[in-house]
């Protein structure tokens, strides 16, 4: 049941999404083609009024709005995303071609700032009040203080420029002929090293608070107490009564900070050069290449969402009180 | 024990730095050397005369952050006030007369919650005109959500709460009630939600300037930052150390001055993690 | 002797000021005696349990000796204290919704504890976990073994939270307001329960059910403001109170009328000069309002605190 009631919710979300992206250009202030076109819609080209007509209608743009949503809606089916103005080749294409390197930058660092903050942060409930708690607390809430693309670039700046101890950007050496495998997925994972650090550094905060309060009040809980009474080690209570129960609200806000997580990732491939979707994003920015912009912004609009449904499941998972509802 | 001190320090330090902050941004043409958008001879190293140098148009560094100090707090202010003002509103109406409205607030601000805000205003503001603000509209638009759906849960509590019951049976109209019993519980929380929202713009601004959506005229930091990444090889030479530092830092201070006073207000306000004594090792 | 309590003092630091929760209790309990320990909301009793049980913050102050068989659990290591508590003095909290683990299944909240006293395997543990619920008539119990403590009703959980106090046969138990917020047909039942379970064992039974204690044991006492004011055995308690407080309870019993004992119970921060019952005692003269009464042996086996106890 509840299953499908969320799966209905988030299906609405999507609609919702492809919604906003259809009618963002065409609510703007300024004529939508200029934003077609990829002109700055303060001063677009002066055109006759024939070749107006023309570029109208080779983008559709004459048809009423609802044919046009409706076109819209149907290229999105077949996974038209438009072309981009400055490649001029089909947005989707574009990102297809970046999107594996994003995915592995988000998917790593996810996973180890998931885990390492989660760890953290009932290791410093569990030690409230004491040294190793304040430090922990004062330390991450100044590193989470640093905007990601600052962090990142201190990173390059230290690790890449002065030690050089790691590449200062790209995904992988450019050219390069590998003599195995494995030689690849080390040059690889060089690369990978700072931008990913600078992910979980600048991401590690949300989670590791979070996990430090829940387990502060579940550690006050009473089954706790009821755990102790029977005998069980401490080090046993909190893998086994603690844990599961302080996980329930960071598994609650777990999508909202892989969202963050995501909107990171567009800064730390900028600053490392990284091949990604991100990087795309902020050079169609720049180029004001709107396609493209649209394109990108459904893909990661779409993926927390998905985030969001895969939260949802683990929630049903961990807690049963919701599960029999 | 030291839980208590410690909160107490964090906040006195993040009070001492947000004084400071104002201080700067209000008195940036008495304080600032040059004005921001004279020009000097461009990529000047640190002198006497440029303490920070000047950058590839020959603006003086220095100025250009103390100014910056200006539209970066003018924007963080702006947004979380007007956010927060909005938010307080909606969550009342949502929590206290329920029905139609307050179902449709309620979908709003989980809708708003699911699409990832930054990406959309990165769009948005990408379709429109370069300025603060374009920035202050999108983020405000965006900014009143959480504050809504925290006021609303306060709200719901509230509510069934006896007082409230009893003034309403005492014959007390919606409005005074709202007023008289809500509005003060609910202050409280505004107050942590308002430091939040604005370490939050603080961070989103730079970050939205920093991809060059920033004002270009009024330079925030983030603006600053943007225009000293695009310059070549500033990584490894030294520049980075007096054109990227200067407001990468004063970005960072801003958010650490916001988060510590919002930490101590919290545990102030959150007495269940303040209390020595309890249950537990 | 089962256990004995002298001079236990324990006080918790805050910052509005010291909270003498248990100020000063005396008392022993007999090998296989039901101890009634009966008083209002707050004044204490949990916080007896607790401090026996070793279970509160370290930042809280005890004083005094607890024996138990021989050894002073005060004294005791951490590391001692865990092998003590489940296997051989056990308590069973007061309010089981919030007692059990709400994401754990009920019969393994049972079999851990098994495991760790008895040393049985996972498969045997979790079989002797479905015993227990069997022993206190859960139905069907191996399927309710692999449920969750919300698909149980109050009255159910009170039994879990019995079977996972017995479940390592301890010798000594300390049950605290078992029977607390329910109707009274499942009250009768978890009575006739506790007192099956417990024939052969030593039981400190905190409630403010009289009734309760009339039916489970053999002797009573009462605690006001953290110190006892009255003991003796049951008989004794019901056909002759002597204290004030003692009498004014029994009063409040239902077919007594139900009558409340007027006044608030003190805050454990500033207890009132002299007999801390004084500003609720229609009795009450000038000494009570001077001194500290002590608690004295009245009658074989009666002992009472008020400088003017009578029959
Ligand atoms: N950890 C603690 N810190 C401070 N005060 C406490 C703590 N635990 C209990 N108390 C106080 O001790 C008093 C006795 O509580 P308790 O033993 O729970 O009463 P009851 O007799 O109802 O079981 C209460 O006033 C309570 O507020
Ligand atoms: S000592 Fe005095 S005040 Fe206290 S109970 Fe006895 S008569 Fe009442
Ligand atoms: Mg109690």
């Amino acid at each position: 049941m509840h299953y499908i009631s969320k799966l209905t919710y988030y299906l609405v979300i999507i609609l919702i999404i492809l919604s906003i992206n259809f009618f963002l250009p065409r609510a703007m202030p300024g004529d939508p083609l200029a934003y077609v076109l990829g002109e700055n819609p303060d001063m677009p080209t002066r055109m006759t009024e024939e070749e107006r007509e023309m570029r109208l209608a080779e983008y559709g743009l004459d048809k009423p709005l609802l044919e046009q949503y409706l076109n819209y809606m149907v290229g999105l089916s077949r996974g038209d995303l438009g072309c981009s103005i400055y490649y001029n080749t089909p947005v989707m294409d574009e990102i297809l071609v970046r999107l594996k390197w994003t995915l592995l930058l988000t998917g790593t660092s996810t996973v180890i700032y998931m885990l390492l903050g989660i760890f953290l942060g009932a290791e410093s409930a569990w030690a409230r009040g004491k040294k190793k708690d304040t430090g922990s607390l004062i330390t991450i809430l100044t590193v989470s203080s640093f905007p990601t693309f600052f962090l990142g670039t201190l990173l390059a700046i230290f690790f890449a420029a002065n030690l050089d101890l790691f590449p200062l950007g790209g995904a992988r050496i450019i050219g390069a002929s590998y003599a195995n495998p494995f030689e690849k997925a080390l040059d690889i994972l060089h690369h990978l090293v700072l931008p990913a650090a600078t992910l979980i550094i600048a991401h590690i905060g949300g989670t590791y608070l979070l996990m430090r309060n829940s387990m502060l009040s579940v550690l006050g809980a009473d089954y706790i107490l009821s755990a102790r009474a029977k005998g069980l080690s401490e080090r046993y209570i909190m893998n086994r009564h603690a844990i599961k129960n302080a996980l329930l609200p960071v598994v609650t806000m777990a999508a909202l900070t892989v969202q963050f997580m995501i909107i990171g990732t567009i800064f730390v491939e900028k600053v490392f050069a990284y091949p990604g979707v991100g990087n795309l994003l902020y050079d169609s920015v720049l180029r004001r290449d709107y396609p493209l912009l649209q394109g990108i912004f459904l893909f990661i609009a779409i993926s927390v969402v998905i985030a969001n449904f895969i939260a949802d499941m683990t929630y049903l998972w961990l807690d049963p009180r919701v599960r029999d509802e | 024990m030291t839980g208590v001190t410690v909160k107490d320090v964090l906040g006195s330090l993040g009070l001492g730095i947000l004084v400071i902050l104002v201080a700067v941004s209000i008195f940036a043409p008495q304080i600032a050397p040059y004005d921001p958008h004279d020009t000097y001879k461009p990529m000047e190293h640190p002198s006497s005369e440029h303490l920070l140098g000047t950058n590839d148009v020959g603006n003086d560094i220095l100025s250009e952050v103390i100014y910056g100090t200006r539209v970066s707090l003018f924007i963080a202010f702006t947004v979380s006030i007007t956010a927060i003002v909005i938010g307080t509103a909606l969550g009342l109406i949502a929590g206290y007369s329920g029905g139609v409205l307050g179902f449709l607030i309620m979908r709003i601000v989980d809708i708003f919650l699911t699409i990832p805000r930054l990406v959309l205003i990165i769009v948005i503001a990408a379709f429109m005109p370069r300025s603060i603000w374009t920035i202050i509209v999108v983020f405000i638009i965006f900014g009143w959500v959480m504050t809504a759906r925290i006021v609303r849960s306060e709200v719901l509590t509230l509510r069934s709460q006896y007082y409230v019951e009893s003034a309403r049976m005492l014959g007390g109209s919606d409005l005074y009630i709202l007023w008289r019993h809500i509005l003060p519980n609910v202050i409280p929380l505004v107050v942590v939600q308002f430091i939040m929202e604005a370490s939050h713009v603080i961070i989103a601004e730079a970050g939205l300037s920093f991809l060059g959506l920033g004002d270009p005229v009024a330079r925030s930091w983030g603006t600053t930052f943007h225009y000293a990444f695009e310059c070549p090889n500033i990584i490894t030479s030294d520049v980075w150390m007096w054109w990227m530092l200067p407001p990468g830092l004063c970005i960072v201070a801003t958010v650490l001055g916001f988060t510590f006073v919002g930490y101590a207000l919290e545990e102030r306000l959150n007495p269940k993690l303040k209390t020595v004594v309890g249950m537990g090792v | 002797m089962m256990m004995r309590i002298s001079d236990l003092k324990t006080h918790f630091p805050t910052p509005d000021g010291i909270v003498r929760a248990v100020d000063t209790i005396d008392l022993s309990i007999r090998d296989t005696e039901t101890f009634g320990l009966i008083g209002e909301t707050g004044c204490g009793k949990t916080v007896l349990g607790l401090t026996i049980m070793r279970l509160l913050h370290p930042a809280t102050t005890v004083e005094g000796e607890i024996i138990y068989k021989g050894q002073n659990l005060l004294e005791a290591s951490e590391a001692e204290m865990r092998t003590i508590r489940g296997r051989e003095i056990a308590i069973i909290l007061q309010n089981p919704t919030t007692s059990l683990n709400p994401v754990m299944k009920v019969g393994e909240q049972i079999a851990e504890a098994i495991r760790l006293h008895q040393g049985l395997n996972k498969k045997d543990a979790a079989a002797k976990a479905v015993e227990m619920l069997d022993a206190v008539r859960i139905p069907s119990p191996s399927q309710r073994a692999n449920e969750y403590p919300h698909e149980f009703s109050g009255g159910m959980k009170q039994r879990v939270m019995i079977a996972m106090g017995l479940a390592c046969n301890p010798s000594f138990i300390i049950a605290d307001e078992p029977t607390k917020g329910l109707d009274v047909t499942i009250k009768a039942q978890i009575v006739e329960l506790m007192r099956e379970m417990t024939e052969r064992k030593a039981m400190l039974l905190i409630t403010h059910d009289l009734s309760v204690a009339r039916e489970l044991c053999d002797r009573i006492a009462l605690m006001y403001a953290g110190e006892l004011v009255e003991y003796a055995p049951l008989k004794g308690i019901f056909e002759s109170p002597l204290h004030p407080y003692t009498r004014g309870f029994l009063g409040s019993l239902p077919e007594r009328g139900l009558v409340p004992i007027p006044g608030m119970s003190p805050s454990l921060i500033d207890f009132p000069d002299g007999c801390r019952f004084h500003p609720r005692c229609e009795h009450a003269t000038e000494v009570c309002r001077r001194e500290h009464p002590e608690l004295v042996e009245f009658n074989a086996g009666h002992f009472v605190r008020c400088h003017h106890a009578r029959s």
